[in-house]
């Protein structure tokens, strides 16, 4: 192996010998409890001496993030469709297909599947992975957690008994404002988040508020599209008023606050003059 | 899920102050602190115990010994909780992580069974699953604290560590038994009553079936009962084992 060789190349010797494990699949390090080495190190700018000895891990059977996000998105768009149209075996035959009275269950679907909608639409365009690959067991994970959750909260909103809010329209209204805003807002960030890597580079930049008036959220939070994505979910519990989407909207908030602060410790780690005024996920408290 | 067993991995020896690798012990402070919490729990079980055997002896028949217990097992089982917390808070030090998730589901299933089964189903308090489970904890429990109190103070007697691990063979199964047992015989009940349900049309646009969630609670012991058992085992094997060679070297 040449000493410039790059981590990437010794990746592809090593498939090319074992082509079992693909380059994906190798965590390569200089020490077996040590971080694996990313495709771009240089061997020479490594601390070895004249003989290196690198550790190989196989990390197990690994798929693509877009390919996660596709699966994962595109089955809660459906899954809501069987509840909204009321297959025969959801509520029983006597309320198959039949439709709701209320405007807001309609109202619901419309941005529920605005929502995954732009979500895959995100997917494919817009986000840029700093990781290629995650290992195949999450995607049941995933699975499981997102589609469960959205058959959950559509067998409520379009049960035949289903109660709208208690304040009406002026509680809708207000709701669907926000989850249009919210919405623009999260998208903002993404696009945001994406020209911060324009040339394909995986390097982490800070990224900064824009002329776009959503991107000022960056002045008070790391993290402006979780907390924009949090906000289209209180929002649609307040659309809805229903315990399940507040539960869920919950468990988002807690997994979202969590990726934050990782995010947040990760800006602080490597850039010195990170913006102290910036809290992970919500402005000025958390 | 009862028995002994909660916590198993936290080393042979309580709180870390033996551990040779990384974590040093508590200090002074937090030993005292924890000698005496120890302390109580156990003889906060030993009432328990003794108890029992009084009331029996009183009635001549182990039919509703439930009741001349009631107050301190609650007391003493959702202290438990406190414990829990504090694991889980990392104020307790020398705790492997998997540890905590374990002894979670243990004090969760055991608060559960006293406060939502038990004590809110009243039809099934005279039962004698609910003895059978509560005889497995008791003395689980009395070994369990006295073992920490000990370890903490660094006198482990044999008899204890020995008792730890192994009377769980029995007592585990006997304390699942027992649970379940009580869970079943609460399930007409819960139906009859429609305890803790709500149902559909509600404002907040949500149900939920006590019954239904009961069974599943039940069928949660298939997957994880196993699991728990096998861990004490192989704990068993590397404590009791390790324990042999120190005695060879000497």
């Amino acid at each position: 192996v040449e000493p410039n060789a790059t981590i990437r190349e010794i990746r592809l010797m090593f498939h090319k010998l074992y082509p079992r494990w693909y380059p994906a699949r190798q965590s390569i390090k200089l020490d077996p409890k040590g971080k694996s080495l990313r495709d771009e190190e240089i061997l020479q700018h490594l601390p070895v001496g004249t003989t290196a000895t690198l550790y190989f891990k196989d990390l197990g059977p690994q798929i693509g993030w877009t390919t996660v996000f596709l699966i994962e998105y595109t089955g809660p768009l459906f899954i809501y469709f069987l509840f909204y149209f009321r297959m025969p075996f959801v509520y029983g035959l006597d309320e198959r297909f039949t439709s709701s009275p209320h405007p807001v269950v309609n109202l619901a679907c419309i941005c529920h599947s605005f929502h995954y909608i732009k979500r895959l639409i995100e997917t494919v365009f817009v986000h840029r992975f700093s990781h290629g690959t995650m290992p195949l067991r999450n995607i049941v994970k995933n699975c499981l957690y997102y589609w469960g959750f959205a058959a959950w909260l559509a067998y409520y909103i379009n049960h035949p008994l289903y109660t709208p809010p208690s304040y009406g329209k002026k509680q809708i209204n207000f709701a669907v404002i926000m989850f249009l805003l919210c919405e623009a807002g999260n998208f903002s960030i993404h696009v945001a988040l994406s020209d911060l890597r324009r040339n394909g580079s995986k390097t982490r930049k800070i990224p900064y508020p824009t002329k776009n008036p959503f991107t000022w959220l960056f002045f008070f939070v790391s993290c402006p599209n979780y907390t924009y994505e949090v906000g289209t979910w209180i929002s649609f519990t307040v659309m809805t008023q229903c315990v399940p989407v507040g539960l869920f909207t919950l468990l988002c908030f807690i997994q979202m606050t969590i990726w934050a602060k990782d995010k947040h410790c990760t800006y602080l780690r490597e850039f010195k003059d990170y913006p102290s005024l910036r809290m992970p996920i919500i402005p000025f408290l958390l | 899920m009862a028995a002994s067993g909660s916590g198993s991995s936290r080393a042979d020896n309580g709180y870390g102050s033996q551990q040779p690798r990384r974590r040093k012990g508590p200090g002074a402070l937090a030993t005292a602190y924890l000698v005496i919490y120890n302390v109580v729990m156990t003889a906060g079980w030993l009432v328990i115990a003794v108890g029992l055997v009084r009331a029996y002896l009183a009635k001549g028949s182990y039919h509703s010994l439930y009741y001349s217990i009631e107050k301190p097992l609650k007391f003493f089982q959702t202290g438990a909780l406190l414990e829990e917390y504090l694991l889980i808070a990392k104020y307790l030090p020398g705790i492997v992580p998997s540890s905590v998730v374990l002894t979670a589901f243990q004090v969760m299933s055991r608060v559960f069974l006293t406060w939502a089964v038990t004590h809110s189903v009243k039809e099934v308090q005279n039962e004698d699953s609910v003895l059978l489970f509560v005889v497995a904890w008791t003395i689980t429990e009395i070994i369990r604290y006295s073992f920490y109190t000990f370890s903490l103070l660094n006198h482990l007697p044999y008899l204890i560590k020995w008792a730890r691990y192994t009377l769980f063979i029995v007592l585990y199964p006997m304390g699942v038994s027992g649970e379940l047992l009580t869970i079943y015989a609460a399930l007409p009940f819960v139906r009859q009553s429609g305890l803790y349900s709500i149902s559909l049309p509600n404002k907040y646009n949500f149900s939920f079936d006590y019954y239904t969630f009961l069974i599943l609670v039940m069928i949660s012991y298939i997957p994880i009962f196993p699991q728990l058992y096998f861990h004490m085992l192989h704990q068993r094997r590397k404590v009791l084992s390790h324990t042999e060679e120190h005695k060879k070297s000497e």
